[in-house]
């Protein structure tokens, strides 16, 4: 009511009101009250359709982090976020780099490596899974020349570096159209002029062009890898986290726990360490990109 | 112009929504059901296999919906992996279906069923009192699967110089060692569910002998899981180590197991008593055999089968059409054309409904015939019940075997799940 | 985010630059066109093999797909298996295309109009509430859309919308709000305030004058979260396959795809044709409208 009050008294009127709270109480409903609930549902027993949740205090999270299947769970993840941070960053500058410019081709190139971004990572796997499965294209091509099955998915090494290519294949064309956007902001005068200083390529990126990227490189980190510390889908249609559980994430996890064996108490408490550990990693990638960015430009 | 219309709908809409909010409603406790007469939709949860299609299960309920005009029995196949986790889902968001075919009542699952124990027509169908809970039915089924079996290919068997199938386990490794003497895989086993399947339906005859009461030891904490299975985890490990499974295994699906077994590259194949329906209409070019996975040095042979209950299925207590899922249900497992079309197209069995065998499933009813009781598996069922979700774990450990887990640490694995789960 | 400062104008001046090409950046093009251009023709083909392979076999019977996998036997082609897939009845592709579309045009639409006027107002304030409305919204881009789903569940359910319509498609709205707001209000802060107040000295109100002459010049950035909206929505599949659930009987494409192969992931006739079916429709609209969707990707992105 107060709030009404001195809204009106601003003058701003129902106008205002009514282009605020809409929105706002959607996002209140839709996310933050299921955050809050998340903390909620972490301390209790609930199965998903009991009556009332019972509150057992903290022993999920006590479970959850003595729980071998959750710490591997988390390792597989953090090396799939790191790992395939890496790799799409690198790839996606790389090829930004290349393919910079407006011919036909290099269009043609943007298309070529941002395609699969338009798939879903469910059609992605199921893709990959066909192709590198055991019974898949390349091992049937193999054994029909009297090669041997390659491990691709049925071992858990080769399964968890498959799985990252994967993932990096299919985005790291975003990554390339983000530099590509950042690149267009890279003075050009700088450049010409670090050229005719007689910098070389390598001199004219490393000092030109990167600290100029800056901010997009941050972006571009910050993206990758909360996309990537939640990586699901994927999962469930390239190895349906086998073999052996070996390549199951902690959202994976999540969903197994929560509505397979009705713990979803259990489930939340996960949710809520991803969401933190997430939260902390962006800031933390952040935090260091602006002290880097800061080192480069004093 | 059109886009403040459509604000204003919008904000009508998030508006109506917050008030409804506000409103309260809802809660958790379903609202106990009613009956909605004898027309209307019955919503059915089914498992979706290889055999059991999708347009298999409309066909099959398409006399029930002629027999009753007006009614509509709507097939739902999971969205998620299973119906095993595609239930809760529904439950949770309190949309469940009438009636579920495939899981059985435990614990947890039981206070979401209707209770059968009135209803006149579930007695004398199959294993209904093996799967009652505290003395009361839940789960009502079709017919019997016969779990420890070992299929197998004759022309490999006659190739090795293997006149008699094994009855011990002693037996099964020295034949193994023939038969990849003789250019086979000795065992076909696949990723997915199928490892840990498997090991449960080798184990189930001895297991049965050596812990006659398995269950009730475990419950009671007098016995662990993992040391109890110790001894096959080694022998399976064993046959690994030696080459008699394919090393690569962990990459194939169900369906290729069974591919590859008809292809005539492996030998034998252990599985439950659907496979016949596979086999009967797979192209192969050798003979078929069955026998009953074979037991300890010294112990009874052939040991008690595993059993379980075809095609289970429950009512859920929130229905809106009791009388009519109850209906649906008991014509389903009564019903003569209904439950030998479900037995003919999932390779089951059941006493008193004959069907057209194949020689394979005359074999297979010998076996069950012969065995000295049936036990259940696994997870098992009725008051005889591990943690739900102890299959899938099971299995996901038994794997460990195949990624370089010793035998110790896959068994200590499992009896930390249980713990953590009971 | 706020840092990034190409603004739309200047991205298109980049290339217009680089379109008429410097002599000397050509010579440069040249001197190291050989190798580049193997390497970049290989990299091509790498990232276009598995559509090549999902193109060819979905025309293929299931032994040619395993003896001769990359293969293009030209006379043993068939549309069987597609035209199987088509009337799979476990999932109705076409159907699941017309539900994907219905949700992608609600949430954008929904999100657009909720999004719009909060942000334009956060924009032109420079009161503390709107602030912190604009740092809360902001956090929100950093939750997990995907692992809030157990909690929203929760939620629907109390609200009584789980498995509707109505019900998924403002969770999906709420997910795209947060980005949107955050993009929308640094876009806004870029038109100067004097076009509000001419027009609000003709006597329009603030809800007119966000529609009738802000909303007008937001185009590109409202372009960019259309796209980006269009593809969460479109590839989420955690979100309908739980708060859709079998009961509704409602199936998107991913939701679809994933009944219809799941089960049969090894039966290479069903899984090719499928998927060739699901993908076919959305990457000819991208081929098309690359050039809009690429650019348009980080058009409104870049500024403000």
């Amino acid at each position: 009511m107060n709030f009404v009050k001195r809204t009106k008294r601003a003058g701003d009127g129902a106008a205002t009101l009514l282009m605020v709270v809409p929105a706002t109480v959607v996002f209140v409903v839709m996310l933050v009250v299921p955050v809050g609930l998340a903390f909620y549902l972490s301390l209790t027993d609930w199965d998903g359709y009991s009556a009332q949740p019972k509150i057992i205090g903290g022993s999920n999270y006590t479970h959850l982090f003595s729980d071998p299947v959750m710490r591997h769970a988390a390792f597989v993840t953090l090396l799939v976020a790191v790992a395939g941070t890496a790799g799409m960053n690198l790839l996606g500058l790389g090829f930004a780099l290349l393919v910079n410019g407006t011919s036909r081709i290099n269009r043609f190139l943007r298309v070529v490596l941002f395609y699969p971004h338009v798939l879903s990572a469910l059609v992605v796997g199921f893709l990959w899974s066909a192709i590198l499965g055991t019974t898949g294209a390349v091992n049937s091509l193999l054994t029909a020349h009297g090669g041997s099955v390659l491990p691709f998915l049925s071992d858990p090494t080769w399964a968890l570096i498959t799985m990252i290519a994967v993932l990096v294949w299919a985005g790291f064309g975003v990554n390339v159209v983000l530099y590509l956007a950042g690149l267009q902001a890279v003075p050009r005068s700088l450049v010409e002029a670090a050229r005719i200083d007689g910098a070389t390529r390598w001199q004219v990126f490393r000092h030109v062009t990167l600290p100029a990227l800056g901010p997009v490189v941050t972006v571009n980190i910050v993206l990758s890898l909360v996309t990537l510390l939640k990586t699901y889908d994927l999962v469930v249609s390239l190895t349906a986290g086998g073999p052996a559980g070996q390549t199951q994430t902690v959202a994976y996890l999540i969903l197994w726990n929560s509505f397979h064996d009705n713990r979803l108490g259990f489930g939340s408490a996960q949710s809520v360490v991803l969401m933190i550990v997430t939260g902390i990693l962006a800031l933390v990638v952040t935090r260091m990109r602006r002290r880097g960015e800061m080192a480069v430009y004093s | 112009m059109r886009a403040q219309h459509l604000s204003r709908a919008a904000v009508g809409t998030v508006l109506a929504l917050a008030l409804a909010a506000c409103g309260g409603g809802g809660g958790f406790s379903g609202k106990s059901s009613s009956d909605g007469g004898d027309k209307g939709t019955v919503r059915m949860l089914v498992n979706i296999t290889p055999n059991l299609t999708q347009s298999y299960w409309e066909g099959l309920v398409k006399p029930f919906e002629q027999a009753n005009p007006g009614v509509d029995v709507k097939i739902e196949a999971p969205t998620g992996k299973t119906v095993a986790d595609t239930l809760p889902q529904q439950l949770a968001a309190g949309n469940a279906p009438d009636v579920v075919e495939t899981l059985m009542a435990d614990r947890t699952l039981a206070p979401q069923m209707l209770d059968l124990t009135d209803q006149s027509w579930t007695k004398g169908t199959p294993l209904v009192q093996e799967a009652a809970l505290g003395g009361r039915i839940y789960t009502v089924g079709v017919g019997e699967q016969a779990q420890s079996l070992i299929f197998y290919n004759k022309t490999a068997f006659t190739k090795a110089g293997i006149a008699q199938p094994p009855t011990t386990l002693d037996e099964l490794t020295q034949d193994m060692g023939k038969l990849k003497s003789a250019g086979y895989l000795p065992l076909q086993t696949a990723g997915d569910f199928v490892t840990g399947l498997q090991m449960l339906q080798l184990a189930d005859p001895s297991l049965a002998q050596s812990h006659p009461q398995w269950y009730q030891d475990i419950r009671a904490k007098r016995l662990k899981v993992g040391d109890s299975m110790l001894p096959y985890l080694k022998l399976y490990k064993s046959w690994l180590d030696k080459g008699y499974l394919d090393k690569n295994a962990m990459g194939l699906k169900y369906p290729d197991s069974q591919t590859r077994f008809f292809s005539g590259k492996s030998a034998m194949y252990v599985m439950g008593s659907w496979f016949t329906a596979s086999e009967a209409t797979a192209k192969k070019d050798f003979e078929v055999g069955v026998f009953p996975a074979p037991v300890q040095a010294g112990q009874k042979s052939p040991g008690p089968q595993g059993a379980t209950m075809a095609a289970p299925y429950m009512v859920l207590k929130s229905t809106k059409h009791r009388a009519l899922a109850l209906k649906l249900v008991q014509w389903l497992v009564t019903d003569k054309a209904a439950v030998t079309s479900q037995l003919q197209q999932d390779g089951n069995f059941r006493k008193g409904y004959d069907r057209k065998f194949t020689p394979l499933e005359q074999q297979v009813q010998q076996i069950l015939d012969a065995a000295p009781s049936g036990v259940p598996q696994g997870e098992g069922y009725g008051d005889y019940t591990l943690p739900s979700g102890f299959n899938d774990a099971w299995n996901t450990q038994v794997q460990g075997l195949y990624v370089g887990r010793s035998p110790e640490k896959v068994a200590s694995a499992v009896d930390e799940w249980v713990s953590a789960h009971s | 985010m706020s840092e990034l400062t190409v603004t739309e104008s200047r991205a298109e001046e980049g290339t217009a630059v680089s379109e008429a090409a410097a002599p000397e950046r050509r010579s440069v093009r040249r001197r190291s066109g050989l190798p580049r251009a193997v390497f970049l023709g290989l990299v091509a083909i790498f990232m276009l093999t598995p559509l090549y392979v999902l193109v060819v076999n979905a025309f293929k019977p299931q032994e040619e797909i395993l003896a001769n996998p990359f293969g293009l036997p030209v006379g043993a082609l068939t549309t069987r298996y597609l035209s199987h897939a088509l009337h799979n009845p476990q999932f109705n592709i076409v159907r699941g295309y017309a539900v994907t579309i219905l949700f992608v045009v609600a949430v954008n639409v929904l999100s657009v109009a909720l999004a719009g006027p909060v942000a334009y107002v956060i924009a032109r304030s420079s009161r503390r509430r709107y602030r912190l409305l604009l740092l809360t919204f902001l956090a929100g881009t950093f939750i997990p859309g995907q692992v809030l789903v157990i909690p929203v569940v929760y939620v629907l359910k109390t609200l009584g919308l789980m498995g509707t319509i109505r019900g998924f498609v403002l969770f999906e709205t709420a997910l795209t709000l947060p980005f949107s707001v955050f993009l929308y209000a640094g876009y806004i802060g870029t038109i100067p305030p004097t076009l509000d107040q001419a027009a609000a000295v003709d006597g329009a109100g603030r809800l007119r004058t966000f529609w009738k002459i802000i909303f007008p010049l937001m185009r590109p950035v409202v372009a960019t979260m259309v796209i980006l909206n269009t593809f969460s929505v479109w590839n989420d599949f955690v979100n309908p396959q739980i708060i859709l659930g079998p009961g509704s009987g409602l199936y998107t494409v991913t939701t679809g795809v994933y009944a219809a192969v799941s089960q049969y992931s090894t039966d290479y006739s069903v899984v090719f044709p499928t998927l060739l079916l699901a993908i076919a429709p959305l990457l000819v609209f991208f081929v098309v409208m690359q050039r809009h969707i690429i650019s348009g990707l980080t058009a409104g992105a870049t500024k403000g």
